[in-house]
Protein backbone atom coordinates (compact mmCIF):
# COMPACT_ATOMS: atom_id res chain seq x y z
CA UNK A 1 0.00 0.00 0.00
CA UNK A 2 1.40 3.32 -1.04
CA UNK A 3 0.87 6.97 -0.31
CA UNK A 4 -0.26 9.98 -2.29
CA UNK A 5 1.23 13.23 -1.04
CA UNK A 6 -0.38 16.62 -1.68
CA UNK A 7 1.76 19.73 -1.25
CA UNK A 8 -0.69 22.38 -0.05
CA UNK A 9 0.03 26.09 -0.49
CA UNK A 10 -1.18 29.32 1.08
CA UNK A 11 -0.86 33.07 0.94
CA UNK A 12 -2.57 35.95 2.72
CA UNK A 13 -3.97 33.69 5.46
CA UNK A 14 -5.74 31.45 2.95
CA UNK A 15 -5.13 28.04 1.47
CA UNK A 16 -5.07 28.25 -2.33
CA UNK A 17 -8.13 26.86 -4.11
CA UNK A 18 -5.91 24.53 -6.12
CA UNK A 19 -4.89 22.85 -2.85
CA UNK A 20 -8.52 21.83 -2.27
CA UNK A 21 -8.79 20.62 -5.86
CA UNK A 22 -5.71 18.45 -5.30
CA UNK A 23 -6.98 17.16 -1.97
CA UNK A 24 -10.31 16.12 -3.48
CA UNK A 25 -8.61 14.46 -6.45
CA UNK A 26 -5.95 12.90 -4.21
CA UNK A 27 -8.68 11.47 -1.96
CA UNK A 28 -10.42 9.93 -4.96
CA UNK A 29 -7.18 8.39 -6.31
CA UNK A 30 -6.20 7.11 -2.88
CA UNK A 31 -9.56 5.39 -2.44
CA UNK A 32 -9.33 3.85 -5.91
CA UNK A 33 -5.84 2.46 -5.32
CA UNK A 34 -6.19 1.58 -1.60
CA UNK A 35 -3.53 4.13 -0.72
CA UNK A 36 -3.30 6.68 2.03
CA UNK A 37 -3.63 10.38 1.34
CA UNK A 38 -1.06 12.54 3.08
CA UNK A 39 -0.65 16.29 2.75
CA UNK A 40 2.09 18.66 3.77
CA UNK A 41 1.64 22.32 4.66
CA UNK A 42 4.59 24.62 5.41
CA UNK A 43 4.28 28.09 6.91
CA UNK A 44 4.63 30.41 9.88
CA UNK A 45 1.32 29.36 11.43
CA UNK A 46 -0.16 26.24 9.91
CA UNK A 47 -2.39 24.62 12.52
CA UNK A 48 -5.66 26.01 11.14
CA UNK A 49 -4.68 25.01 7.62
CA UNK A 50 -3.77 21.53 8.84
CA UNK A 51 -7.18 21.15 10.48
CA UNK A 52 -8.92 22.19 7.26
CA UNK A 53 -6.80 19.78 5.22
CA UNK A 54 -7.47 16.87 7.59
CA UNK A 55 -11.03 16.64 6.21
CA UNK A 56 -9.49 15.00 3.12
CA UNK A 57 -6.13 13.65 4.20
CA UNK A 58 -5.44 10.63 6.39
CA UNK A 59 -2.33 12.36 7.60
CA UNK A 60 -1.28 16.01 7.61
CA UNK A 61 2.36 16.98 8.04
CA UNK A 62 2.28 20.48 9.51
CA UNK A 63 5.71 22.09 9.19
CA UNK A 64 6.15 25.34 11.09
CA UNK A 65 8.67 27.79 9.66
CA UNK A 66 8.43 31.31 11.08
CA UNK A 67 9.81 32.91 7.95
CA UNK A 68 7.03 31.82 5.59
CA UNK A 69 3.90 33.95 5.76
CA UNK A 70 3.21 32.57 2.26
CA UNK A 71 4.47 29.52 0.38
CA UNK A 72 8.01 30.07 -0.96
CA UNK A 73 9.54 27.59 -3.38
CA UNK A 74 13.19 27.53 -2.34
CA UNK A 75 12.82 26.82 1.39
CA UNK A 76 9.91 24.48 0.65
CA UNK A 77 12.12 22.45 -1.70
CA UNK A 78 14.67 22.05 1.09
CA UNK A 79 11.97 20.93 3.52
CA UNK A 80 10.08 18.67 1.10
CA UNK A 81 13.00 16.84 -0.42
CA UNK A 82 13.96 14.84 2.73
CA UNK A 83 10.28 14.22 3.53
CA UNK A 84 9.68 12.71 0.07
CA UNK A 85 12.92 10.70 0.20
CA UNK A 86 11.89 9.23 3.50
CA UNK A 87 8.19 8.56 2.82
CA UNK A 88 8.59 7.48 -0.83
CA UNK A 89 5.03 8.41 -1.87
CA UNK A 90 3.93 6.84 -5.14
CA UNK A 91 2.54 10.17 -6.31
CA UNK A 92 3.26 13.79 -5.33
CA UNK A 93 0.69 16.43 -6.31
CA UNK A 94 1.62 20.12 -6.48
CA UNK A 95 -0.41 23.05 -7.85
CA UNK A 96 0.54 24.49 -11.23
CA UNK A 97 0.54 27.87 -9.55
CA UNK A 98 3.26 30.50 -9.35
CA UNK A 99 4.51 28.57 -6.30
CA UNK A 100 4.35 25.15 -7.98
CA UNK A 101 6.02 26.40 -11.15
CA UNK A 102 8.96 27.64 -9.10
CA UNK A 103 9.12 24.51 -6.97
CA UNK A 104 8.25 21.36 -8.89
CA UNK A 105 10.82 21.19 -11.75
CA UNK A 106 13.81 21.74 -9.47
CA UNK A 107 12.43 19.34 -6.84
CA UNK A 108 11.87 16.67 -9.50
CA UNK A 109 15.48 16.97 -10.70
CA UNK A 110 16.81 16.90 -7.15
CA UNK A 111 14.84 13.72 -6.43
CA UNK A 112 15.32 12.19 -9.89
CA UNK A 113 11.61 11.58 -10.45
CA UNK A 114 9.40 12.05 -13.54
CA UNK A 115 7.34 15.25 -13.53
CA UNK A 116 4.28 16.16 -15.60
CA UNK A 117 3.27 19.80 -15.19
CA UNK A 118 0.09 21.77 -15.88
CA UNK A 119 -2.19 18.73 -15.91
CA UNK A 120 -5.93 19.28 -16.28
CA UNK A 121 -6.72 15.83 -14.90
CA UNK A 122 -5.00 12.79 -13.44
CA UNK A 123 -6.45 9.30 -13.51
CA UNK A 124 -5.69 5.58 -13.34
CA UNK A 125 -5.68 3.46 -16.47
CA UNK A 126 -4.96 -0.25 -16.03
CA UNK A 127 -3.10 0.38 -12.76
CA UNK A 128 -0.95 3.15 -14.23
CA UNK A 129 -1.24 6.85 -13.61
CA UNK A 130 -2.07 8.99 -16.64
CA UNK A 131 -2.42 12.75 -16.94
CA UNK A 132 -4.38 14.86 -19.34
CA UNK A 133 -3.01 18.17 -20.58
CA UNK A 134 -4.20 20.92 -22.87
CA UNK A 135 -1.60 21.87 -25.49
CA UNK A 136 -1.17 24.04 -28.61
CA UNK A 137 -3.18 26.97 -27.25
CA UNK A 138 -6.02 24.78 -26.05
CA UNK A 139 -6.58 23.30 -29.51
CA UNK A 140 -5.44 19.77 -28.64
CA UNK A 141 -5.81 17.54 -25.57
CA UNK A 142 -3.05 15.08 -24.77
CA UNK A 143 -2.68 12.06 -22.48
CA UNK A 144 0.76 11.34 -21.02
CA UNK A 145 2.20 8.45 -19.00
CA UNK A 146 5.21 8.29 -16.68
CA UNK A 147 8.36 6.19 -16.92
CA UNK A 148 8.36 3.55 -14.15
CA UNK A 149 9.52 5.15 -10.91
CA UNK A 150 9.01 4.64 -7.19
CA UNK A 151 7.71 8.20 -6.99
CA UNK A 152 6.13 10.28 -9.72
CA UNK A 153 5.16 13.93 -9.56
CA UNK A 154 2.45 16.01 -11.22
CA UNK A 155 1.34 19.62 -11.01
CA UNK A 156 -2.35 20.36 -11.52
CA UNK A 157 -3.69 23.37 -13.42
CA UNK A 158 -5.90 25.46 -11.10
CA UNK A 159 -9.69 25.67 -11.60
CA UNK A 160 -10.00 22.42 -13.58
CA UNK A 161 -11.29 19.98 -10.96
CA UNK A 162 -14.34 19.93 -8.68
CA UNK A 163 -13.80 20.33 -4.94
CA UNK A 164 -15.80 17.54 -3.37
CA UNK A 165 -16.07 17.97 0.39
CA UNK A 166 -13.87 15.77 2.52
CA UNK A 167 -15.35 13.49 5.20
CA UNK A 168 -12.19 12.37 6.98
CA UNK A 169 -10.65 13.34 10.23
CA UNK A 170 -6.99 12.71 9.56
CA UNK A 171 -4.23 12.94 12.09
CA UNK A 172 -1.94 15.96 12.27
CA UNK A 173 1.75 15.52 12.81
CA UNK A 174 3.56 18.70 13.80
CA UNK A 175 7.10 19.09 12.54
CA UNK A 176 9.58 21.88 13.26
CA UNK A 177 11.24 23.23 10.16
CA UNK A 178 14.64 21.60 9.67
CA UNK A 179 15.86 24.80 8.03
CA UNK A 180 18.15 26.75 10.29
CA UNK A 181 19.87 29.25 7.99
CA UNK A 182 18.60 31.98 5.73
CA UNK A 183 18.84 31.14 2.04
CA UNK A 184 21.36 33.78 1.00
CA UNK A 185 21.36 33.13 -2.74
CA UNK A 186 17.62 33.80 -3.11
CA UNK A 187 16.53 36.24 -0.42
CA UNK A 188 12.81 36.82 -0.09
CA UNK A 189 12.16 40.57 0.13
CA UNK A 190 8.39 40.66 0.50
CA UNK A 191 5.25 40.97 -1.59
CA UNK A 192 3.80 43.83 -3.59
CA UNK A 193 0.02 43.75 -3.70
CA UNK A 194 -1.80 45.22 -6.71
CA UNK A 195 -2.96 48.81 -6.25
CA UNK A 196 -6.64 49.59 -5.85
CA UNK A 197 -8.26 50.47 -9.12
CA UNK A 198 -10.14 53.44 -10.51
CA UNK A 199 -12.59 51.15 -12.32
CA UNK A 200 -13.40 47.95 -10.46
CA UNK A 201 -14.30 45.43 -13.17
CA UNK A 202 -15.48 42.93 -10.54
CA UNK A 203 -18.36 45.30 -9.74
CA UNK A 204 -19.66 45.53 -13.32
CA UNK A 205 -22.86 43.80 -14.46
CA UNK A 206 -21.72 43.79 -18.05
CA UNK A 207 -18.13 43.44 -19.23
CA UNK A 208 -17.04 44.17 -22.77
CA UNK A 209 -13.79 42.25 -22.72
CA UNK A 210 -11.23 42.65 -25.48
CA UNK A 211 -8.36 40.46 -26.57
CA UNK A 212 -5.66 40.39 -29.23
CA UNK A 213 -8.35 40.38 -31.93
CA UNK A 214 -8.96 44.07 -31.27
CA UNK A 215 -5.83 44.60 -33.45
CA UNK A 216 -4.95 48.17 -32.48
CA UNK A 217 -5.18 50.50 -29.53
CA UNK A 218 -7.54 52.93 -31.26
CA UNK A 219 -10.28 50.27 -31.42
CA UNK A 220 -10.48 50.20 -27.62
CA UNK A 221 -12.49 53.44 -27.82
CA UNK A 222 -15.11 51.55 -29.88
CA UNK A 223 -15.31 48.83 -27.24
CA UNK A 224 -15.68 51.57 -24.63
CA UNK A 225 -18.52 53.09 -26.68
CA UNK A 226 -20.38 49.75 -26.56
CA UNK A 227 -19.70 49.41 -22.83
CA UNK A 228 -21.06 52.94 -22.22
CA UNK A 229 -24.21 52.17 -24.21
CA UNK A 230 -25.03 49.08 -22.14
CA UNK A 231 -23.84 50.46 -18.83
CA UNK A 232 -20.82 48.18 -18.53
CA UNK A 233 -17.05 48.42 -18.34
CA UNK A 234 -14.20 47.42 -20.60
CA UNK A 235 -11.97 44.59 -19.41
CA UNK A 236 -9.32 42.63 -21.31
CA UNK A 237 -7.09 39.59 -21.63
CA UNK A 238 -3.38 39.52 -20.85
CA UNK A 239 -1.91 40.57 -24.23
CA UNK A 240 -3.74 43.91 -24.06
CA UNK A 241 -1.99 44.69 -20.77
CA UNK A 242 1.33 43.35 -22.11
CA UNK A 243 1.05 45.79 -25.05
CA UNK A 244 0.41 48.60 -22.57
CA UNK A 245 -3.02 49.39 -24.10
CA UNK A 246 -4.94 49.05 -20.83
CA UNK A 247 -3.80 49.11 -17.19
CA UNK A 248 -3.39 45.77 -15.40
CA UNK A 249 -6.45 46.38 -13.19
CA UNK A 250 -8.59 45.69 -16.30
CA UNK A 251 -7.11 42.22 -16.80
CA UNK A 252 -9.41 39.23 -16.34
CA UNK A 253 -7.76 35.95 -15.39
CA UNK A 254 -5.74 34.11 -12.77
CA UNK A 255 -2.99 36.74 -12.77
CA UNK A 256 -5.60 39.51 -12.95
CA UNK A 257 -9.14 39.54 -11.61
CA UNK A 258 -11.81 36.89 -11.29
CA UNK A 259 -15.14 38.31 -12.51
CA UNK A 260 -18.75 37.08 -12.49
CA UNK A 261 -20.85 39.65 -14.40
CA UNK A 262 -24.35 39.00 -15.73
CA UNK A 263 -23.02 39.31 -19.27
CA UNK A 264 -19.46 38.73 -20.40
CA UNK A 265 -18.84 39.77 -23.99
CA UNK A 266 -15.49 38.33 -25.09
CA UNK A 267 -14.40 40.18 -28.22
CA UNK A 268 -11.36 38.78 -29.99
CA UNK A 269 -10.31 36.88 -26.87
CA UNK A 270 -8.90 33.45 -27.80
CA UNK A 271 -9.40 32.05 -24.31
CA UNK A 272 -6.12 31.02 -22.72
CA UNK A 273 -6.96 28.93 -19.64
CA UNK A 274 -5.72 31.67 -17.30
CA UNK A 275 -8.32 33.96 -18.85
CA UNK A 276 -11.14 31.41 -18.87
CA UNK A 277 -10.48 30.63 -15.20
CA UNK A 278 -11.17 34.29 -14.45
CA UNK A 279 -14.54 34.57 -16.22
CA UNK A 280 -16.17 31.17 -16.61
CA UNK A 281 -18.53 31.78 -13.67
CA UNK A 282 -20.18 34.68 -15.56
CA UNK A 283 -23.94 34.26 -16.01
CA UNK A 284 -24.10 34.67 -19.79
CA UNK A 285 -20.96 34.39 -21.90
CA UNK A 286 -20.86 35.65 -25.48
CA UNK A 287 -17.77 35.04 -27.60
CA UNK A 288 -16.96 36.78 -30.85
CA UNK A 289 -13.90 35.43 -32.63
CA UNK A 290 -12.73 34.81 -36.17
CA UNK A 291 -11.33 31.44 -35.16
CA UNK A 292 -14.10 28.84 -34.68
CA UNK A 293 -11.58 26.66 -32.82
CA UNK A 294 -10.69 29.34 -30.27
CA UNK A 295 -11.01 27.77 -26.77
CA UNK A 296 -13.21 30.68 -25.61
CA UNK A 297 -16.15 29.06 -27.46
CA UNK A 298 -15.91 26.01 -25.17
CA UNK A 299 -17.22 28.09 -22.25
CA UNK A 300 -19.50 30.45 -24.21
CA UNK A 301 -23.31 30.32 -24.27
CA UNK A 302 -23.52 32.24 -27.54
CA UNK A 303 -20.92 32.60 -30.23
CA UNK A 304 -20.39 34.64 -33.36
CA UNK A 305 -17.64 33.45 -35.67
CA UNK A 306 -16.56 36.66 -37.35
CA UNK A 307 -14.12 39.53 -37.22
CA UNK A 308 -14.82 41.85 -34.29
CA UNK A 309 -13.97 44.78 -36.57
CA UNK A 310 -17.34 44.03 -38.21
CA UNK A 311 -19.33 42.74 -35.25
CA UNK A 312 -18.43 45.50 -32.79
CA UNK A 313 -19.88 48.41 -34.87
CA UNK A 314 -22.91 46.26 -35.74
CA UNK A 315 -23.50 45.63 -32.03
CA UNK A 316 -23.23 49.34 -31.25
CA UNK A 317 -25.82 50.04 -33.94
CA UNK A 318 -28.21 47.35 -32.69
CA UNK A 319 -27.88 48.22 -29.01
CA UNK A 320 -28.34 51.89 -29.85
CA UNK A 321 -31.56 51.07 -31.69
CA UNK A 322 -32.81 48.75 -28.97
CA UNK A 323 -32.30 51.49 -26.42
CA UNK A 324 -34.09 54.00 -28.68
CA UNK B 1 27.59 40.65 -18.05
CA UNK B 2 27.40 37.46 -20.13
CA UNK B 3 23.83 36.37 -20.78
CA UNK B 4 22.57 33.13 -22.30
CA UNK B 5 19.05 32.99 -23.68
CA UNK B 6 17.51 29.59 -24.42
CA UNK B 7 14.93 29.78 -27.19
CA UNK B 8 12.55 27.37 -28.91
CA UNK B 9 10.93 27.15 -32.31
CA UNK B 10 7.22 26.36 -32.10
CA UNK B 11 4.31 26.07 -34.51
CA UNK B 12 1.87 28.97 -34.53
CA UNK B 13 -1.46 27.61 -33.29
CA UNK B 14 -3.15 30.72 -31.91
CA UNK B 15 -4.48 32.33 -35.10
CA UNK B 16 -7.73 31.60 -36.94
CA UNK B 17 -5.64 30.78 -40.03
CA UNK B 18 -3.60 28.11 -38.21
CA UNK B 19 -4.76 24.62 -39.14
CA UNK B 20 -4.17 22.37 -36.13
CA UNK B 21 -4.89 18.74 -37.01
CA UNK B 22 -3.87 15.46 -35.42
CA UNK B 23 -1.81 13.19 -37.67
CA UNK B 24 -2.45 9.48 -38.29
CA UNK B 25 -0.14 8.31 -35.50
CA UNK B 26 -2.37 10.24 -33.04
CA UNK B 27 0.86 11.35 -31.38
CA UNK B 28 1.60 14.47 -33.37
CA UNK B 29 0.01 17.27 -35.32
CA UNK B 30 0.30 17.78 -39.06
CA UNK B 31 3.31 20.03 -39.38
CA UNK B 32 3.10 20.70 -43.14
CA UNK B 33 0.27 23.18 -42.84
CA UNK B 34 1.70 25.14 -39.94
CA UNK B 35 3.86 28.23 -39.73
CA UNK B 36 6.74 28.12 -37.25
CA UNK B 37 8.16 30.96 -35.21
CA UNK B 38 10.06 31.75 -32.05
CA UNK B 39 8.15 31.07 -28.83
CA UNK B 40 6.46 34.30 -27.61
CA UNK B 41 7.92 34.15 -24.10
CA UNK B 42 11.44 33.67 -25.53
CA UNK B 43 11.11 36.91 -27.46
CA UNK B 44 10.57 38.76 -24.17
CA UNK B 45 13.60 36.93 -22.71
CA UNK B 46 15.76 37.96 -25.67
CA UNK B 47 14.60 41.56 -25.49
CA UNK B 48 15.40 41.65 -21.77
CA UNK B 49 18.89 40.26 -22.43
CA UNK B 50 19.61 42.74 -25.21
CA UNK B 51 18.42 45.67 -23.06
CA UNK B 52 20.71 44.56 -20.21
CA UNK B 53 23.64 44.27 -22.61
CA UNK B 54 22.93 47.75 -23.99
CA UNK B 55 23.03 49.14 -20.46
CA UNK B 56 25.80 47.14 -18.81
CA UNK B 57 27.83 45.73 -21.73
CA UNK B 58 28.81 42.09 -22.16
CA UNK B 59 27.50 39.42 -24.49
CA UNK B 60 24.18 37.82 -25.39
CA UNK B 61 24.21 34.25 -26.70
CA UNK B 62 21.07 32.58 -28.04
CA UNK B 63 20.87 28.81 -27.71
CA UNK B 64 18.42 26.32 -29.13
CA UNK B 65 18.11 22.56 -29.49
CA UNK B 66 16.73 21.26 -32.77
CA UNK B 67 17.36 20.43 -36.40
CA UNK B 68 18.48 22.82 -39.13
CA UNK B 69 14.96 24.21 -39.52
CA UNK B 70 15.51 25.98 -36.17
CA UNK B 71 18.19 28.25 -37.65
CA UNK B 72 15.48 30.77 -38.53
CA UNK B 73 14.77 31.60 -34.88
CA UNK B 74 18.49 31.90 -34.15
CA UNK B 75 18.75 34.41 -37.00
CA UNK B 76 15.80 36.23 -35.48
CA UNK B 77 17.70 36.32 -32.16
CA UNK B 78 20.76 37.74 -33.94
CA UNK B 79 18.58 40.33 -35.69
CA UNK B 80 17.17 41.36 -32.31
CA UNK B 81 20.69 41.94 -31.02
CA UNK B 82 22.22 38.67 -29.83
CA UNK B 83 25.99 38.48 -30.43
CA UNK B 84 26.17 34.81 -31.23
CA UNK B 85 23.87 31.84 -31.64
CA UNK B 86 24.40 28.15 -30.98
CA UNK B 87 22.26 25.24 -32.09
CA UNK B 88 22.56 21.76 -30.59
CA UNK B 89 21.72 19.54 -33.52
CA UNK B 90 19.19 17.14 -32.04
CA UNK B 91 15.52 16.53 -32.78
CA UNK B 92 13.56 17.14 -29.58
CA UNK B 93 10.04 16.75 -30.94
CA UNK B 94 9.50 13.46 -29.08
CA UNK B 95 11.21 14.18 -25.76
CA UNK B 96 10.21 15.87 -22.52
CA UNK B 97 11.62 18.95 -20.79
CA UNK B 98 13.86 16.78 -18.63
CA UNK B 99 15.72 15.57 -21.73
CA UNK B 100 15.92 19.11 -23.13
CA UNK B 101 17.44 20.29 -19.84
CA UNK B 102 19.88 17.36 -19.95
CA UNK B 103 20.97 18.41 -23.45
CA UNK B 104 21.30 22.12 -22.64
CA UNK B 105 23.21 21.77 -19.38
CA UNK B 106 26.53 20.37 -20.70
CA UNK B 107 26.67 23.07 -23.41
CA UNK B 108 25.97 25.81 -20.87
CA UNK B 109 28.79 24.46 -18.68
CA UNK B 110 31.25 25.22 -21.49
CA UNK B 111 30.13 28.87 -21.81
CA UNK B 112 30.77 31.90 -19.62
CA UNK B 113 27.54 33.18 -18.04
CA UNK B 114 26.27 35.51 -15.33
CA UNK B 115 22.61 35.16 -16.20
CA UNK B 116 20.59 32.53 -18.07
CA UNK B 117 17.17 33.52 -19.36
CA UNK B 118 14.37 31.28 -20.61
CA UNK B 119 10.82 32.06 -21.64
CA UNK B 120 8.50 31.14 -18.75
CA UNK B 121 6.80 28.48 -20.87
CA UNK B 122 6.34 27.56 -24.51
CA UNK B 123 3.26 28.08 -26.64
CA UNK B 124 3.24 24.48 -27.88
CA UNK B 125 3.44 22.06 -24.92
CA UNK B 126 3.69 24.63 -22.15
CA UNK B 127 5.45 22.48 -19.55
CA UNK B 128 7.32 25.44 -18.00
CA UNK B 129 10.06 23.08 -16.81
CA UNK B 130 13.32 23.42 -18.72
CA UNK B 131 14.52 26.67 -17.09
CA UNK B 132 14.28 25.61 -13.44
CA UNK B 133 15.50 22.10 -14.38
CA UNK B 134 18.66 23.48 -15.98
CA UNK B 135 19.20 25.64 -12.88
CA UNK B 136 18.97 22.60 -10.62
CA UNK B 137 21.32 20.60 -12.86
CA UNK B 138 23.85 23.47 -12.86
CA UNK B 139 23.40 24.07 -9.14
CA UNK B 140 22.51 27.76 -9.52
CA UNK B 141 19.47 29.59 -8.12
CA UNK B 142 16.39 30.20 -10.24
CA UNK B 143 13.16 32.15 -10.21
CA UNK B 144 10.25 31.74 -12.62
CA UNK B 145 7.63 34.05 -14.10
CA UNK B 146 9.72 37.21 -13.84
CA UNK B 147 7.96 40.49 -14.67
CA UNK B 148 10.48 42.77 -12.99
CA UNK B 149 14.26 42.60 -13.25
CA UNK B 150 16.77 45.11 -11.88
CA UNK B 151 20.47 44.60 -12.41
CA UNK B 152 23.34 46.88 -11.51
CA UNK B 153 26.26 44.47 -11.71
CA UNK B 154 27.05 40.80 -12.21
CA UNK B 155 26.82 39.97 -8.52
CA UNK B 156 23.09 40.12 -7.81
CA UNK B 157 19.68 40.77 -9.33
CA UNK B 158 16.49 42.13 -7.84
CA UNK B 159 13.53 40.32 -9.34
CA UNK B 160 9.75 40.31 -9.09
CA UNK B 161 7.80 37.11 -9.81
CA UNK B 162 4.20 37.32 -10.86
CA UNK B 163 1.79 35.61 -8.47
CA UNK B 164 -1.94 35.03 -8.77
CA UNK B 165 -4.23 38.10 -8.68
CA UNK B 166 -1.52 40.47 -9.89
CA UNK B 167 0.66 40.36 -6.76
CA UNK B 168 4.45 40.20 -6.97
CA UNK B 169 6.95 38.14 -4.95
CA UNK B 170 10.27 39.97 -4.60
CA UNK B 171 13.71 38.42 -4.29
CA UNK B 172 17.33 39.41 -4.32
CA UNK B 173 19.20 36.67 -6.17
CA UNK B 174 22.89 35.93 -6.29
CA UNK B 175 24.31 35.56 -9.79
CA UNK B 176 24.76 33.47 -11.80
CA UNK B 177 21.10 32.55 -11.83
CA UNK B 178 18.42 31.21 -14.15
CA UNK B 179 15.35 33.41 -14.63
CA UNK B 180 12.28 32.53 -16.68
CA UNK B 181 10.61 35.55 -18.22
CA UNK B 182 6.88 36.26 -18.29
CA UNK B 183 5.32 38.28 -21.11
CA UNK B 184 4.78 42.00 -20.53
CA UNK B 185 8.16 42.58 -18.83
CA UNK B 186 9.23 44.70 -21.83
CA UNK B 187 8.23 45.49 -25.41
CA UNK B 188 10.16 43.16 -27.74
CA UNK B 189 11.67 45.19 -30.57
CA UNK B 190 10.94 44.71 -34.23
CA UNK B 191 14.20 43.83 -35.88
CA UNK B 192 15.06 46.34 -38.58
CA UNK B 193 15.30 45.26 -42.20
CA UNK B 194 19.07 45.87 -42.15
CA UNK B 195 19.60 43.80 -39.02
CA UNK B 196 17.51 40.94 -40.45
CA UNK B 197 19.56 41.05 -43.63
CA UNK B 198 22.79 41.16 -41.70
CA UNK B 199 21.70 38.21 -39.53
CA UNK B 200 21.08 36.14 -42.65
CA UNK B 201 24.78 35.90 -43.42
CA UNK B 202 26.09 35.54 -39.86
CA UNK B 203 27.65 32.27 -38.85
CA UNK B 204 25.67 30.04 -36.50
CA UNK B 205 27.54 27.60 -34.30
CA UNK B 206 26.25 24.07 -34.54
CA UNK B 207 27.22 21.39 -32.07
CA UNK B 208 26.30 17.72 -31.72
CA UNK B 209 25.38 15.55 -28.75
CA UNK B 210 28.65 13.62 -28.81
CA UNK B 211 30.65 16.86 -28.62
CA UNK B 212 28.78 17.48 -25.37
CA UNK B 213 29.57 14.00 -24.10
CA UNK B 214 25.98 12.84 -24.50
CA UNK B 215 24.77 9.69 -26.20
CA UNK B 216 21.33 9.29 -27.72
CA UNK B 217 20.36 6.48 -25.31
CA UNK B 218 20.88 8.79 -22.33
CA UNK B 219 17.96 10.75 -23.66
CA UNK B 220 15.00 8.54 -22.80
CA UNK B 221 12.12 10.79 -21.72
CA UNK B 222 10.48 10.29 -18.32
CA UNK B 223 7.13 11.59 -19.55
CA UNK B 224 5.63 9.87 -22.59
CA UNK B 225 2.95 11.04 -24.93
CA UNK B 226 0.22 8.42 -25.27
CA UNK B 227 -2.44 10.03 -27.38
CA UNK B 228 -3.75 13.28 -28.78
CA UNK B 229 -7.46 14.08 -29.02
CA UNK B 230 -9.55 17.09 -29.95
CA UNK B 231 -11.09 18.94 -27.00
CA UNK B 232 -14.85 18.77 -26.62
CA UNK B 233 -16.69 21.66 -28.22
CA UNK B 234 -18.80 22.74 -25.25
CA UNK B 235 -22.44 23.79 -25.61
CA UNK B 236 -22.10 27.07 -27.42
CA UNK B 237 -24.97 28.23 -29.63
CA UNK B 238 -23.34 29.72 -32.71
CA UNK B 239 -25.36 32.61 -34.15
CA UNK B 240 -25.20 32.40 -37.94
CA UNK B 241 -25.44 35.08 -40.61
CA UNK B 242 -23.56 38.23 -41.52
CA UNK B 243 -22.05 40.41 -38.81
CA UNK B 244 -25.12 42.68 -38.90
CA UNK B 245 -27.57 39.77 -38.75
CA UNK B 246 -25.68 38.03 -35.97
CA UNK B 247 -25.40 41.25 -33.96
CA UNK B 248 -29.17 41.88 -34.31
CA UNK B 249 -29.93 38.30 -33.28
CA UNK B 250 -27.60 38.52 -30.27
CA UNK B 251 -29.21 41.75 -29.04
CA UNK B 252 -32.66 40.10 -29.35
CA UNK B 253 -31.44 37.10 -27.33
CA UNK B 254 -29.90 39.27 -24.61
CA UNK B 255 -33.04 41.44 -24.40
CA UNK B 256 -35.11 38.26 -24.16
CA UNK B 257 -33.00 37.18 -21.22
CA UNK B 258 -33.59 40.52 -19.57
CA UNK B 259 -29.99 41.66 -19.52
CA UNK B 260 -30.11 44.61 -21.89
Amino acid sequence: MGEILVVAEHRKQKLADVSFEMLAKGRQLADQSSSELAAVIIGSSVFDYATEISSWADKVLAVTDERMEGSLAEPCQKILSPIIKQRKPQLVLIGHSAFGMDLAPALAIELGVPLATDCTDIFMESASVRVRRSIYNGKIDAVFSFAPSETIMATLRPTQLPIEKGDRKGTIEEIDSPLTEEISYKRFEGYIEPETSEVDITESNVLVSIGRGIKNKENIAIAQQLADLIGGSVSCSRPIVDYGWLPSDRQVGLSGKVVKPKVYLALGVSGAFQHIAGMKASEIIVAVNKDPKAPIFSVADYGIVDDIAKVLPALIGEVGQAKG
Amino acid sequence: MDILVCVKRIPSTSESTDVVEIDDSQKGIKKEKLLFRINDWDEYALEEAVQIEERLGGTVTAITVGLEECDDILRKALAMGADQAIRIDQDISAVDSYVVAKILTPLIRTLPYDLILFGMQSGDFGWAQSGPMVAEMLGVPHATGITRLQLENNKEAKVGRELESGALELYTMELPAVLTIQTGINKPRYASFTSIRRARTRELKVTALRELGLSVDALAPLIRLEKLTLPSAGEVQIIPGSADEAAAQLVTILKGRGVL
